[in-house]
């Protein structure tokens, strides 16, 4: 008994100092955790704060800032070029964020469950490859040669359009100001497809085979197995997806500066372009920090809603705790 | 117990010295690498010409002669791109990176901001002592030269340009001679050249929408019915500029009405400046209205015979005095880079600018053989000496330039009407121009 006893009191003390332990543990882990902090407080949270200070001051990047207050704010609202930009900014949400995660669900599901099934999984690797080939690309060098393809006079779409007898269809895919901010959506789905699509094939993969197979058991065709089976059970890659893209969306910089560089006549300007100008080509440090400071918090909100309904779904999925 | 707590100091003392660590690197990655400490046996130079470029050729030739005259001196370069040191120059001049001596774009926005800001050596004793003002014309000497409030035209010099540039009608000759048409030596001539090309389904002009081209036919054509004072009044603020006035309205409803009439393409709408210059050499556009900074390339790369004339019916040009060599504040070899810039002005360097297709401001004409040089630099002593260097449009206010650019694409899409494009320029001038 006493034996007994002296172990079970020797599991409680052990299991008093495991108690005790993981606090320690993590203190000591906290430790660990501060180079990071002070990196992200050095590189991010006193440059924003900075940022912030300067959209208060009237300032041309050298000499003294003069405070003007919230005077640039007040004068982003009145600016038509900056509202113009964020319109540009919801198009890009569309061709960046809604298109490839849409078109990425359903070529991954078809790659997932066709062309894996009926040609193999190294085909469908493949295909996966290309796919994101765009992604690996530096924006620039993209860029350059989608401004040859789309270019008016040689630019190879319109020789394949006039090869093709669609000669009638030839534009100036950037030139024109009703096409332009569409021609580079396009190259921007192009460029944004492979990431929701590698995404969206890695989650297919855990999800459970005889889901699918009681589905087909039960007469459920393809389409009613991608909505029912396929959609739910990928939801916390399609948040992460749709985070991670409307804010690569919103901070677009490189594709619009090399394709169009805002133009023509300020039809594909953007925030982040927009801003880039204002700082460097206006030397209006001030104005141009108020365009930053907003946009960062626009993009901080988003990406809190986005954690946020990626955070439910993820709870959704292991169901309510015990 | 002694050896917990000398484990638990050990664990905590680690973790300070793993954050002094964090910390000292961050720092370390915040600062620059290659500090700009004086050293008087260095001089530290940023370019931005091309090597193969006139400019470039004789900077090189000029550093060689510094070294063979400074013994021991070394010079350091370091080639910058243009928009690296358009975008960078007031934060690098700020610092303790700036070099001993740099290129720099004239003009208010630019040089004119930084003097205003008090970052660059003001020159005015050196280039009196030196005597580089009586080298320079009186058009090349108005961008040296700024007053307090950074406004080019007088007060002290902060610059010295060593070779000069202008804007000139190149044409195809081998074209006009294949349709019978003579060199454009008046506007009638020039507007008959182009209707002829129209016709024979040719865009006459080369043109770029996304850059400097454009906006250049636009002022050009506004400078054909200007004077000098129109174009104080626009550059140096002496006198208000209305751009509803005859010259900027003429400019601004001829450009329209030639794009109607197809002598500037639509499609150049998207075009770089590049392609403008490569549609001529491809021998697709017969005429380029643009800068001698194309001259030695196409003397170069051209495959058919091309001559060049000054706009026809002006006497007003887009052109001014080359960028500028400037001696940042905080050098620490301000002598050295005089000697630079002195070297940079001698007869051996301007010749050899001028041969290489440049526009040298201090050549000696016998020296220069090359015909196509001798011809680039006998208009350019044309457009001077009627004091007709007009500067370029985007100086006045910063970030004109893409005003400029979104403006002229508008128009050539027909997206606005003139009174609108020119309603635009007015507004972004009007917030632009300092307040005095």
């Amino acid at each position: 008994m006493t034996a007994t006893t002296a172990a079970r009191a020797r599991r409680v003390t052990g299991g008093r100092h495991r108690a005790v332990h993981p606090r320690r543990a993590r203190d000591s882990y906290a430790l660990f955790l501060l180079p990071g902090a002070l990196a992200f407080l050095a590189v991010v949270v006193v440059p924003f704060l900075m940022n912030a200070g300067v959209s208060l001051t009237e300032w041309h990047g050298v000499g003294s800032p003069e405070w003007t207050g919230l005077a640039n704010y007040r004068a982003l609202l009145d600016d038509t070029e900056f509202r113009e930009s964020f319109r540009h900014s919801l198009f890009m949400v569309v061709a960046m964020a809604a298109l490839p995660t849409a078109l990425g669900l359903v070529l991954a599901a078809a790659l997932f469950d066709h062309v894996g099934k009926h040609f193999g999984s190294r085909t469908a690797a493949v295909l996966r490859a290309c796919f994101y080939l765009p992604q690996v690309l530096p924006v620039a060098v993209a860029g350059i040669v989608w401004s040859w393809i789309l270019a008016p006079d040689d630019g190879s779409l319109n020789e394949f359009l006039r090869v093709v007898g669609l000669g009638s269809w030839r534009q100036d895919w950037l030139g024109d100001p009703d096409l332009a901010l569409y021609s580079v959506m396009g190259v921007m789905v192009w460029v944004q497809l492979g990431f929701p699509l590698v995404v969206f094939m890695a989650g297919l993969e855990r999800v459970d085979p005889q889901l699918y197979e009681a589905a087909e058991l039960d007469g459920a065709g393809w389409w009613r197995r991608f909505v029912h089976i396929t959609l739910p059970q990928i939801r916390p890659e399609i948040y992460v997806v749709l985070t991670w893209c409307t804010i690569a969306a919103l901070k677009v910089f490189g594709a619009v500066y090399v394709l169009t560089k805002g133009g023509p006549g300020g039809a594909t300007n953007v925030p982040s372009y927009f801003s880039f100008t204002t700082f460097f080509e206006k030397t209006q440090v001030g104005y141009g920090a108020a365009v930053s400071t907003v946009l960062t918090v626009i993009i901080l909100a988003l990406s809190l809603v986005g954690l946020r309904l990626q955070t439910r779904a993820e709870d959704a999925e292991e169901g309510p705790r015990p | 117990m002694l050896t917990a707590r000398r484990r638990v100091r050990t664990r905590r003392g680690t973790a300070c010295a793993a954050t002094a660590v964090a910390c000292s690197l961050l720092l370390a990655s915040c600062g620059g690498s290659d500090g700009g400490s004086a050293d008087s046996r260095t001089l530290r130079l940023w370019h931005y010409e091309a090597p193969n470029s006139a400019m470039g050729a004789a900077w090189t030739e000029a550093i060689k002669e510094f070294e063979a005259r400074h013994p021991g001196v070394r010079v350091k370069f370091e080639e910058k791109s243009f928009d690296q040191i358009q975008k960078t120059a007031p934060m690098v001049l700020n610092s303790s990176d700036a070099p001993d001596l740099m290129e720099y774009n004239k003009g208010n926005a630019t040089a004119g901001l930084l003097s205003r800001q008090g970052l660059l050596t003001d020159l005015s004793a050196e280039v009196t002592e030196r005597g580089w003002d009586k080298l320079l014309s009186p058009g090349v000497q108005t961008t040296s030269r700024y007053d307090a409030n950074g406004v080019m035209g007088s007060g002290k010099w902060y610059g010295v340009p060593n070779y000069a540039e202008y804007t000139m009608v190149y044409f195809n000759k081998d074209l006009f001679a294949k349709y019978g048409l003579a060199e454009p030596k008046t506007s009638d001539a020039l507007v008959a050249a182009m209707d002829t090309f129209v016709d024979k389904g040719i865009t006459p002009l080369a043109n770029s929408g996304a850059e400097y081209p454009a906006q250049q036919y636009v002022y050009q054509l506004a400078l054909s019915k200007a004077d000098r004072p129109w174009v104080d009044a626009y550059e140096l603020y002496q006198g208000r500029t209305d751009f509803h006035d005859a010259a900027w309205t003429y400019a601004a409803k001829t450009f329209a009405d030639w794009v109607k009439k197809g002598y500037l393409g639509k499609n150049a709408v998207s075009a770089k400046a590049e392609d403008a210059g490569v549609s001529f050499l491809q021998g697709k556009a017969p005429i380029l209205f643009s800068g001698s900074w194309w001259y030695g390339r196409f003397q170069d790369e051209a495959t058919f015979d091309w001559g060049t004339t000054l706009w026809p019916g002006s006497t007003l040009s887009p052109g001014s005095g080359g960028n500028l060599w400037v001696v940042p504040e905080s050098s620490g070899n301000k002598e050295l880079a005089y000697d630079f810039i002195d070297i940079t002005l001698s007869k051996k360097i301007q010749n050899l600018l001028g041969n290489k297709g440049g526009v040298p401001v201090a050549a000696d004409a016998a020296a220069l053989t090359d015909p196509k040089s001798k011809e680039l630099i006998t208009q350019f002593n044309t457009l001077s000496g009627r004091d007709g260097l007009a500067f370029y449009p985007d100086w006045p206010v910063p970030g004109f330039y893409d005003v400029l650019v979104s403006e002229t694409q508008k128009l050539l899409t027909g997206s606005v009407r003139p009174d609108d494009y020119l309603d635009a320029l007015q507004e972004a001038y009007d917030k632009g121009v300092p307040k005095t």
